[in-house]
């Protein structure tokens, strides 16, 4: 019920931002009709396990970090990646690798594979089977145990922060 | 004024980068690498013609839907990639002769093996 209540006002934000203008009108038709869309779509959200509104909003500054780390992290991808396509000759050395993962929840997953995505050099491809390693592409394979590493300590801790 | 000014700027680098991600495409050598220039610049590309989009009209309706399609290109391009280069890889499209290492292939011909056996 709680989890209804907390999506429902999240779905209700969205639509405002959807319909172009924020005001109370809007944002009260969007809770009505949220709990209509939430319900096809159950099995995809965690509605077994408890939730708290206490420990969503703990989590805030978190995420805020996140974002920031997140938004530093695509620029430098950015200038990275056209640094690479601007090269009269280009000399890469890519190749698939295997990162180990901490993360255990499906958000958690989810949002280390996306981050991964847009960070510097970096691809997920795949998830293994029991949900412990990531298969990455890296633009420069030379070195896939700092790869790893690098992953570990710069992206993961904020995830973890952020959405476990 | 300097809001105008500011929004051309962020338009023009938007633009660049768009540009940059189509030159990638064009002389990367194989899907992977490819998909590295799409979706990394193509996302700042597209978001910098948002945010521009967003500074030139403020907060009306037509920005703030701006700002929205901004976000969620922001969520879901990453989604993409990874569709793409899995399906891809599972096609049997090879890595560039460049590349160095492919452990991913190393795992999914093990399962493969397996599933013929059954």
């Amino acid at each position: 019920m709680k989890r209804y209540i907390a999506y429902s006002a999240i779905l209700g934000l969205v639509w405002c931002f959807v319909h172009g203008t924020v005001n109370v009108n809007n944002f009260v038709l969007g809770v009505i009709i949220a709990p209509f869309i939430i319900r096809p779509f159950k099995t995809l959200f965690p509605f077994d396990q408890d939730f708290s509104f206490v420990n969503a909003i703990k989590k805030i500054p978190a995420q805020i970090t996140f974002l920031y780390v997140l938004i530093k992290e695509i620029i430098k991808a950015n200038v990275m990646v056209a640094k690479i396509v601007l090269q009269p000759k280009i000399d890469i050395k890519p190749g698939i690798i295997a990162v180990p993962i901490d993360s255990k929840t499906d958000l958690g997953i989810t949002a280390i594979a996306n981050t991964i995505t847009l960070t510097p050099g970096t691809l997920t491809i795949d998830v293994s089977d029991d949900r412990s390693i990531l298969y990455v592409h890296a633009i420069d394979a030379t070195d896939p145990e700092g790869v790893a590493q690098s992953i570990k300590d710069d992206l993961e801790k904020y995830t973890m922060e952020a959405f476990e | 004024m300097a809001l105008e000014m500011l929004s051309n700027g962020i338009l023009i680098i938007g633009l660049f980068f768009v540009f940059l991600a189509m030159l990638g495409l064009a002389r990367l050598p194989d899907v992977y690498n490819r998909l590295h220039a799409t979706t990394k610049i193509g996302t700042l590309g597209a978001f910098s013609v948002m945010l521009s989009i967003l500074l030139k009209v403020g907060f009306s309706p037509m920005g703030v839907k701006a700002i929205t399609v901004a976000l969620f290109i922001l969520i879901t391009s990453p989604v993409a990639a990874h569709m793409i280069s899995r399906a891809a890889h599972r096609h049997g499209v090879g890595l560039c002769k460049e590349s160095v290492i492919d452990e991913y292939g190393k795992a999914c011909s093990a399962a493969c093996s397996v599933d013929e056996d059954e």
